[in-house]
């Protein structure tokens, strides 16, 4: 099933999105740490891994995603929250810890939840999998449409959660795909030295599920590989391993100096939006003006949200105390 | 007035069980089919149930070692 | 259907268990050997024939995977019952409990809630050894985010695990395997047996219990420990005429600190009894909450009785010494009290 040109424009505008989003986030981010670097100073604190370079995993995956789909993702999920929908607003007020973020400052960049779109993400590597599959079994002993959809590194392949939840989506058939974000690096340690094998989607037979690999981070390739996995798992076919070749242009998180990698490596670096730009024109589906009029819609876009979330009230202090348990019962 | 027996099919051999609890004292109404006690045989538990609805007099107590077919209690 | 029944604790709770799942569709049990073998602590027996395999699902041994599946399906609405078989096993899960289900609703400020309950089966006293015999529940209520409740006695086990289910939060179900009352372990303790009625009904978390009123000292016990204070009570009672008040906390987390708190204000001496590792556990959570309230209520050192921070050995003579029995109880308010 390959894309029309409304689905790659589509894909288009959201690479675009994501990118000028984490660009926004970058940019204020170093704003107002220095002059002594501090973590925990400024309008976005705390650790941030940017989505850079990752965009394509989630346009080309998240397209075919449904509204009672589920989604959960890693501690790098700006590329997922974009692409999935979410409000930008809410976004960018949950990093800078605002009030109104998306859940009110209690959670920040890792832990971004919104029910209203099926989507959260966790911090701890591979902890999305289990929830995911968990809601593929209820969806699955409930009769109800809706599969899930994991994302993590490649490097979270060797948690021990990884080879249980991968054995339990075999074993109980679950509709459930496993997506990983292959960017060679597990922070500073490189895959070869970190992974026995060279694909984790060759694991996928250790587990009676299948298991692809695309390779070339391109929202084409991804879009095809994955309206296999998804009819897969909607059609009671089962889970599916669905290993993305991507890179991350900012190293593991924001301020990474990424000294661990070869300058071969970095200057041979390619920029997927930008290539999918010219390749998007190259064969006509969109012109430059076209490209530039999404360019700067999304800008707009990208600049109220930022806007909103700098003009938020913080929390209260005592705020803290509240909603640690629901106290309600059924 | 109903015995109530241990069932020759709780098990299998000619082993001897223990009474691990009554669920009911001396005195109480119970109804048929019912669980009355566990009967322990080496590690398997069993439940006794109820062969008739009345009221209930403990024979042997909890902790008796009893056979199968042995009356352990009565229901009147 | 008769309303005189005594059960055994296990009894009561599988009663609850039962009731819910007939009613709501949403409730499913999951865990190791729960669908043929009705669980290790006979916390599922006849469950499986009753529900199917589909409801009480048979997992393989992967606590971290099935924890996580388990609030997957409850944040997608449904109440799953994990069990645990040995509460020692939270060694190899500790991240799914606390940094996962234990803190999705918190985190996403309230937009998900996580209405589990896991069961685990915790304590010892029958020489399982180190590893399959620790109580370890204070190492849970150390890290926020769950409900943990820990009943002593058929009453209170089952009305907890109604409201447990029900329970739109993340609740933590601590059976002690002595307390259960199946035959593996002798038999049951008589105190554990009590009259359950036969209809379902809650237990409101964060409510002690007065086991007995007394006014020379008041002992706190946890679960097995509860018991083992009655026994020493008794003994107490009769030898030296001593009023012995005993409070059931029920609920650990959230705990009722008021009840305790307003026994001792009355007695004005306290004891703790804990069958977890003593340090930084139970027993010094309760004593510090008397105290910084209200140091001048006590007559007398508080004291605890609890495992000495040592791992529990196999051998008979050594694992008595170190479990909070009837005997150490006694002992120590002997002692405290010069009698």
């Amino acid at each position: 099933m390959t894309p029309n040109a409304d689905q790659r424009k589509a894909m288009y505008t959201s690479i675009v999105r994501s990118r000028e989003f984490d660009d926004r986030i970058l940019e204020l981010y170093f704003a107002d740490k220095m002059p002594v670097f501090d973590l925990g100073k400024g309008l976005i604190p705390g650790e941030i891994h940017s989505s850079h370079g990752h965009e394509p995993c989630a346009a080309g995956t998240m397209i075919h995603l449904r509204p009672e789909d589920t989604i959960t993702a890693s501690h790098r999920p700006h590329h997922q929250a974009v692409c999935r929908g979410l409000d930008l607003s809410k976004l960018a007020a949950e990093l800078m810890g605002k009030k109104t973020g998306y859940c009110a400052g209690k959670g920040g960049h890792m832990h971004i939840y919104s029910q209203a779109h099926n989507f959260s993400c966790s911090g701890i590597i591979a902890e999305g999998m289990g929830p995911a599959a968990g809601v593929a079994l209820a969806n699955k002993m409930r009769k109800q449409p809706g599969i899930a959809v994991s994302y993590m590194g490649e490097a979270a392949a060797n948690q021990g959660a990884f080879h249980e939840v991968m054995n339990m989506a075999g074993i109980y058939k679950l509709p459930y795909i496993c997506v990983i974000e292959d960017n060679n690096w597990g922070v500073s340690v490189n895959k070869q030295a970190s992974t026995a094998v060279a694909r984790n989607s060759d694991r996928a037979s250790a587990y009676g599920v299948y298991g692809e690999y695309v390779e070339g981070n391109d929202c084409d390739a991804i879009f095809e590989a994955m309206a296999r996995c998804v009819e897969r798992a909607r059609g009671g076919g089962g889970s599916s391993i669905l290993e993305i070749q991507t890179y991350r242009l900012k190293g593991h998180m924001l301020g990474d100096t990424m000294d661990y990698v070869s300058k071969q490596e970095l200057q041979g670096l390619k920029d997927c939006v930008v290539d999918y730009r010219a390749k998007l024109i190259a064969d006509g589906t969109m012109t430059d003006t076209e490209a530039d009029a999404i360019v700067a819609e999304v800008k707009q876009e990208v600049d109220v949200a930022i806007q909103f979330g700098i003009d938020s009230p913080y929390p209260e202090p005592d705020d803290a105390f509240n909603g640690l348990f629901a106290g309600t019962s059924r | 007035m109903t015995d109530v027996i241990v069932p020759n099919d709780m098990w299998d051999d000619d082993r001897e069980g223990v009474i691990v609890s009554w669920l009911y004292l001396s005195g109480a109404t119970v109804t048929e089919e019912e669980v009355l006690c566990e009967v322990m045989v080496e590690k398997a538990q069993s439940d006794l149930l109820s062969p008739a609805s009345g009221v209930l007099t403990i024979v042997e107590e909890a902790d008796a070692i009893v056979s199968r077919g042995q009356v352990i209690g009565r229901i009147d | 259907m008769s309303s005189e029944r005594i059960l055994t604790v296990a009894r009561a709770g599988r009663e609850a268990v039962m009731w819910e799942m007939k009613n709501d569709p949403s409730v499913f049990m999951l865990g190791e050997d729960v669908f043929t073998f009705g669980g290790v602590f006979g916390t599922a027996d006849g469950l499986g024939e009753m529900f199917g395999a589909e409801r009480i699902l048979d997992t393989p041994i992967s606590e971290t995977g099935f924890i996580g599946i388990a609030t997957g399906a409850a944040m997608a609405g449904m109440r799953p019952i994990v069990e645990l078989a040995f509460i020692d096993f939270i060694g190899v899960c500790f991240n799914a409990i606390a940094n996962l289900a234990a803190k999705h609703q918190y985190l996403s400020n309230g937009q998900v809630k996580i209405p589990m309950v896991l069961m685990l089966g915790a304590g010892g006293g029958y020489n399982n050894g180190a590893q399959h015999s620790q109580y370890l529940l204070s190492t849970l209520a150390h890290m926020p985010g769950m409900v943990i409740v820990a009943p002593s006695n058929a009453y209170d086990a089952k009305g907890l695990m109604h409201s447990a289910i029900r329970s739109d939060d993340f609740v933590v179900y601590v059976g002690q395997k002595k307390v259960a009352g199946i035959g593996l372990l002798g038999s049951p303790i008589k105190t554990s047996m009590a009259a359950v009625p036969d209809e379902p009904y809650t237990i409101p978390f964060g409510e002690a219990r007065v086991v007995q009123e007394g006014t020379d000292i008041t002992f706190v016990g946890v679960s097995w420990t509860v018991h083992q204070c009655i026994q020493a009570a008794e003994r107490l009672q009769k030898q030296y005429g001593l009023s012995v008040e005993i409070i059931d906390p029920r609920t650990i987390v959230p705990l009722d600190r008021e009840a305790i708190f307003k026994s001792v204000s009355k007695t004005g001496r306290l004891l703790v009894a804990d069958e977890d590792y003593q340090d930084f556990g139970f027993t010094g959570e309760v004593i510090a909450g008397v105290v910084e309230r209200d140091p001048t209520i006590l007559k007398s050192p508080p004291i605890r009785v609890a495992n000495p921070n040592v791992n529990i050995p196999f051998s008979r003579p050594m694992e008595q010494r170190v479990l909070p029995t009837a005997d150490r109880i006694f002992e120590a308010t002997v002692a405290l009290l010069n009698l």
